[in-house]
């Protein structure tokens, strides 16, 4: 596409070849994604299981998020008055770093049971199809493979619920369909996957 | 923005038999399905597993320095440059009477207006929190802007940049089932004085309630609102003709019936009531699938061109600057904003439209670039959303995805 992007393209392919591990990240960290990764982890890989990972989210994602919480549409105590205070350079620059960490392999270790009857639901209710079939996620979608437990199923309440912020209404349609057991099955399948592209 | 689940309109014999059957199967019945969000709808079942997806714009912004601007191209003699940046969302755009540039939002709450400083241009975010104030225009020191519900003035507003007044409503109610789909307005004011608006169609192919799909009309002195044009599934652009102040559209063809189908068209409306077809016909002459199996295609006006499928033309107006070649003159500049709902995409660019001896319209690419892999995901960085013809001739190009404004000018170094 462009040299910018052509050197994403290029890190995002080299990573396949390296399994994910846990290493620190290299890159120096600017001074503003500090403060993120007192609970978002080093690197953005958090380790709490309520905290989602930062590391290896599309760039977009992360900015939007930034901009719905300084917006009032998405709500958080800790990330709202953190928002207020960005200005759109600086959503970029910190979705811009922690795009580029490598994530983490997971933490969480997903029920034996929960390897198909996961996959099932997230062929089932289309999550594939928008966030790609390593649920890897791209452009404005995030990446949902090794996320966080906790934090993936409150999303998936908070969508079914219609009390989280939803960009163009796909997550809210999706998810008035799901039990609470498919939330259980799908957020212990997805945190428990590899965030490697194949 | 955050658009609720969908709910489509049902045909009346469809409601009657829902009605039938409803108070027996409702003791059992699980709950109803959600319905698809409404870019979705009108999908097959082979569809349900297409990976084909609306773009996301860069709510936050790119600045141009990120952007790969040395792949703009435009015909021999023009230049293209970047006029002004950091407007995420930049959408359609005004010109004031002292050379305010004023532009809405429609994923944003944001009117900017842009102040030329002597070549420096300064952005200022002068309305906030607005329900995606799409629509602006601008006349006699007023500034109007069309949000999903109403449509308001400011008066004196190019004096009152850093101080804006008050809203005063011209019309509201214009949302009153809270629309899924195209609810964002474009706005232009016409030869008559009134602003002409649109209220697109309340999902992909549904049947839309009778001011919807359709271009409207207010008169800012009454308030009183008038249909237009009808079936139109959704026109975010419209200018009138110099000479025959005929008002002339661009119109979005429904989603999901293939690579190649139907067109996105440009229309012209030769008087006020005429029906261009739907949901019933698509491009002057594709029945629907579903509403066009009992109507012909003959009832309805046919486009004056047909532009490419999906490819989404959005902002459009006469060139009647004094830069460019006399062969431009009231020539038609079309920003095209897709495609999406295609597996190879196009467009992404500014179109050019010309007219033959017999009033024939023809097209070509004028500002190309934005598109760089048609076959992937997504194929662009950037999405041309409104054009607007400056004073000294030059065409301001808005660009939606990144919050950028270009410049074309001809005959500068």
């Amino acid at each position: 596409m462009n040299g910018h992007h052509g050197a994403v393209a290029m890190f995002a392919a080299a990573l396949s070849f390296f399994p994910p591990c846990a290493a620190p990240a290299a890159e120096e960290v600017p001074q503003r994604a500090q403060a993120c990764t007192v609970c978002h982890g080093p690197g953005g890989n958090s380790t709490d299981p309520a905290v989602p990972s930062l590391a290896g989210q599309p760039a977009q994602f992360i900015s939007m998020q930034l901009f719905l919480f300084r917006q009032g549409d998405r709500k958080d105590p800790q990330m709202s008055p953190i928002a207020a205070n960005l200005s759109n350079a600086d959503m970029n620059e910190l979705a811009a770093y922690f795009t580029r960490q490598r994530p983490a392999s997971p933490s969480h270790q997903s029920a034996r049971e929960n390897a198909a009857a996961g996959r099932r639901l997230a062929e089932q209710y289309h999550c594939v199809q928008c966030h790609g079939p390593a649920l890897l996620g791209l452009q404005h979608i995030p990446r949902l493979a090794g996320q966080q437990f906790a934090y993936l199923r409150t999303q998936l309440r908070g969508f079914k619920a219609k009390i989280r912020a939803d960009f163009d209404g796909n997550m809210t349609s999706v998810a008035e369909l799901l039990s609470e057991r498919d939330i259980e099955i799908l957020a212990d399948y997805l945190s428990g996957l590899t965030p490697a592209r194949d | 923005m955050f658009s609720a689940p969908f709910r489509p309109l049902v045909s009346l014999s469809a409601a009657l038999a829902c009605a039938l059957i409803a108070s027996a199967a409702q003791a059992q019945a699980p709950a109803a399905p959600a319905a698809p969000p409404s870019w979705q709808q009108g999908r097959n079942a082979e569809q349900e597993k297409s990976t084909l997806h609306p773009f996301a714009i860069e709510v936050t912004g790119k600045s141009a320095k990120e952007l790969p601007l040395d792949k703009l191209k435009v015909p021999e003699g023009f230049k293209v440059e970047v006029w002004a940046e950091g407007l995420p969302g930049a959408r359609s755009m005004a010109l004031g009477s002292k050379g305010t540039v004023f532009v809405g939002t429609r994923q944003l709450k944001d009117v900017y207006a842009v102040v030329d400083r002597g070549g420096k241009r300064e952005v200022k975010t002068i309305l906030k929190g607005l329900e995606s104030p799409n629509g602006v225009v601008f006349s006699r020191g007023t500034l109007y802007v069309a949000e999903r519900h109403r449509i308001t003035r400011y008066d004196g507003i190019e004096n009152r940049l850093d101080n804006p007044p008050e809203a005063k409503v011209v019309v509201d109610g214009l949302d009153p089932q809270n629309q899924p789909g195209h609810f964002w307005k474009f706005l232009a004011l016409g030869p008559d004085g009134k602003l002409y608006y649109n209220v697109g169609a309340p999902g992909n192919i549904v049947m839309p309630a009778y001011f919807q799909a359709a271009i409207s009309r207010v008169d800012p002195r009454t308030g009183i609102v008038e249909n237009y044009a009808l079936g139109v599934r959704n026109s975010v652009g419209f200018d009138w003709h110099p000479q025959t102040k005929q008002l002339w559209f661009t119109n979005h063809g429904r989603d999901w019936l293939g690579d190649e189908s139907p067109n996105d068209t440009l229309h012209v409306a030769t008087r006020k009531g005429l029906h261009f077809g739907y949901p019933f016909c698509h491009q002057g002459d594709t029945l629907d699938p579903e509403f066009g199996k009992h109507r012909s295609c003959s009832e309805f006006a046919p486009p004056a061109l047909k532009l490419g499928a999906h490819i989404a033309p959005i902002g459009m107006r006469f060139y009647t600057g004094k830069m460019f070649p006399a062969e431009y003159q009231n020539n038609i500049f079309i920003a095209m904003r897709g495609s999406w709902n295609r597996t190879i995409k196009q467009g992404y660019n500014v179109t050019r439209v010309s007219f033959d001896s017999d009033g024939k319209p023809k097209m070509e690419p004028f500002l190309t670039g934005f598109l760089v892999d048609e076959k992937a995901d997504p194929p662009m960085w950037g999405r041309p959303n409104d054009v607007m013809v400056m004073r000294d001739g030059s065409l301001l190009v808005s660009d939606d995805q990144n919050g950028i404004i270009y410049r074309v000018s001809y005959g500068t170094k």
